[in-house]
């Protein structure tokens, strides 16, 4: 894969001197599908950089809609936005999708055909010379591990090998910017695996942009380096994956030798937000300060504090406490 | 792969439509040249007089050129038209083709180009080979026309596009490639049934102009100047223009990059 066109040269020498930084930008898009409905996307501001971006959010949240309006299908309907800095909407938006790569969720496969005569397809209607997509097809088919079985019509193929598929047609054309909706859908642990390190070597080698779009926590946890949750056509939290974990810092669980009674239940408030109390065990959103002045707090009531977990930060939570802020997770 | 040629070719119905039009294409050569040996060769004379009483050698021998195909060639294209679209809804292709640098006008044209050029390509040598081999055997005295390829070549573009717009729409209709064949014969022979029904009922003759098979067949003999008994130029002009229009209002609306579900 190393130095097999000028396209991707480009596009390895943007990444590697961040040249274009901001992949994404958007301030108050509104996108609606008919000028008297509801708008499917409410005013959406947002900059996303140069990264892995995960774009979590329950069915009808507006991911697709977002993805739409992205690959310039949709016009919003309002504010302003730009993809690899070409604005939305604007005549050459057509043209960008030549810098844009796409692997849809569902099968887009033609099933008597090759997997290399479909991705070689794919790359002409990207706008590659014929010779030059055919080439580009072998390479991407051998990243992606697909060259012993290229020239198999796809009806033949296993999920992953189709999934596969669509990943190499995303790449054929060396685009600085892929989405990827719902990549691992179908696959078996070593397949979500198998593909989620081609997701993160696609960016690491080739310096592609990627916006993946999954209802799986656990593969955007896995590759991710931004998160962008979307509820209702609202932006319920973004930011980079570290900044929002360290939201939920400080959450710890609780466990007293004695049953607490009323009172002492709500003197733990003094010590932060109780989260929830599971038989006894209490999680705790720690105010400030070390934790282990639980401890501190038991002894100056005559508790016995038995058990004190540091909860590990985990993304479901990020997800939950994003779409319902009031609800007190764990009960 | 792009227009689903080769599977054609594969379930063998494309060699048979081949040699089916290769017959007629030589039935219609010899023809010419059992004419002009008639016309030549004084052993024939006696056969030449009483030919000449049977064979028609003016306007209607012209249009004839193309009708013998266009049952056939209604054929063809429901079998390959009436997949076109229908295969990308099937494979749900269309929305990722939306993803690449393919507006939905340019995914219109290249469908209806294709499907109109199909028939257009395969009525070529039906006017051009016997017009070459009547000008070579007998110059300008032949028995086609100097200029009728000037007057059947229109009628084959508008006839072609007909083909070509009724099978693109009718295929945008359907799910799957086998459905996209029945609509496609469906509306073709729905069609000329209704019209039919309504000739019969008012006794309006224009309303067969609604038949899109009389009317890829009128064209001809219109342009080469032979009046259709059924269709006149007004009805024809109108029930081309109808049917060109709404079909591919249709295939535009059902291939709108808003029906692509991403």
């Amino acid at each position: 894969m190393e130095g097999y066109s000028l396209i991707h040269f480009g596009a390895r020498f943007v990444a590697a001197f961040n040249l274009e930084l901001i992949l994404i930008a958007f301030e108050n898009l509104e996108v609606r599908y008919a000028a008297t409905a509801a708008p499917a996307l409410k005013g959406l501001s947002l900059s996303l950089e140069r990264g892995i971006v995960g774009l979590l959010g329950p069915n009808g949240a507006g991911k697709s809609t977002l993805l739409k309006a992205l690959l310039g299908l949709l016009r919003p309907s309002g504010g302003t936005g730009s993809v690899l800095g070409v604005a939305l909407g604007a005549p050459e938006a057509a043209k960008l999708r030549s810098r844009i790569g796409y692997m849809p969720e569902y099968d887009a496969l033609i099933e008597d055909a090759s997997a290399y005569e479909q991705v070689a397809f794919w790359g002409e209607l990207s706008g590659l010379a014929p010779e030059t997509s055919r080439d580009r097809a072998h390479e991407v088919l051998y990243f992606v591990g697909l060259d012993e079985s290229r020239y198999r019509p796809v009806s033949g193929y296993s999920t992953g090998m189709r999934q596969r598929v669509k990943l190499a047609q995303a790449l054929v054309h060396s685009p600085e910017l892929i989405f990827l909706d719902e990549p691992t859908n179908g696959l078996d642990p070593d397949g979500r695996r198998r593909l989620l390190d081609l997701v993160l070597r696609v960016h690491a080698e080739l310096g592609t942009g990627v916006i993946l779009a999954s209802h799986l926590l656990g593969d955007v946890e896995r590759v991710a380096d931004q998160l962008v949750i979307l509820d209702q056509g609202e932006i319920k939290a973004a930011g980079s994956m570290e900044n929002l974990k360290k939201a939920l810092a400080g959450r710890v669980e609780l466990k007293f030798l004695d049953p607490l009674e009323p009172e002492q239940e709500s003197a733990l408030s003094e010590l932060g937000q109780v989260m929830g109390n599971m038989n006894g065990l209490y999680d705790v959103q720690m105010s400030e300060g070390d934790p282990t002045r639980a401890f501190q707090w038991a002894h100056a009531r005559g508790l016995t504090l038995i058990q004190l977990t540091q909860r590990h930060d985990r993304l479901d939570e990020v997800l939950l406490r994003a779409l319902h802020p009031v609800a007190q997770v764990g009960n | 792969m792009r227009f689903d040629l080769a599977r054609l070719w594969r379930q063998k119905i494309g060699r048979f439509f081949s040699f089916i039009f290769l017959l007629i294409l030589l039935i219609q050569v010899g023809w010419i040249y059992t004419k002009y040996l008639m016309q030549t060769n004084q052993a024939f004379k006696p056969l030449n007089e009483f030919g000449k009483g049977l064979f028609t050698q003016g306007a209607e021998f012209q249009a004839g050129l193309l009708n013998p195909t266009m049952y056939l060639l209604w054929f063809l294209v429901a079998l390959v038209g009436g997949g076109l679209v229908a295969r990308d809804t099937l494979y749900r292709v269309r929305p990722l083709m939306y993803a690449h640098p393919v507006a939905p006008k340019d995914y219109l044209l290249a469908k209806l180009g294709f499907a109109s050029a199909l028939p257009f390509v395969i009525l070529l040598p039906f006017v051009l080979l016997p017009w070459a081999m009547s000008l070579l055997l007998a110059g300008l005295q032949g028995p086609v026309w100097a200029t009728a390829p000037l007057r059947l070549l229109p009628a084959m573009a508008i006839s072609s596009a007909l083909m070509g717009s009724l099978a693109v729409g009718a295929s945008s209709l359907a799910a799957t490639p086998r459905a996209g064949i029945g609509w496609v014969l469906g509306l073709v022979l729905g069609a000329g049934t209704l019209a039919s029904m309504i000739h019969g009922l008012t006794g309006i003759r224009a309303v067969d102009a609604l038949n899109p098979v009389m009317l890829a067949e009128a064209w001809p003999q219109l342009l080469v100047g032979v009046a259709h008994p059924m269709v006149a130029w007004l009805p024809a002009i109108l029930g081309t223009a109808f049917h060109l229009a709404l079909w591919t209002f249709v295939a535009a609306r059902r291939t709108r990059p808003s029906e692509a579900v991403i």
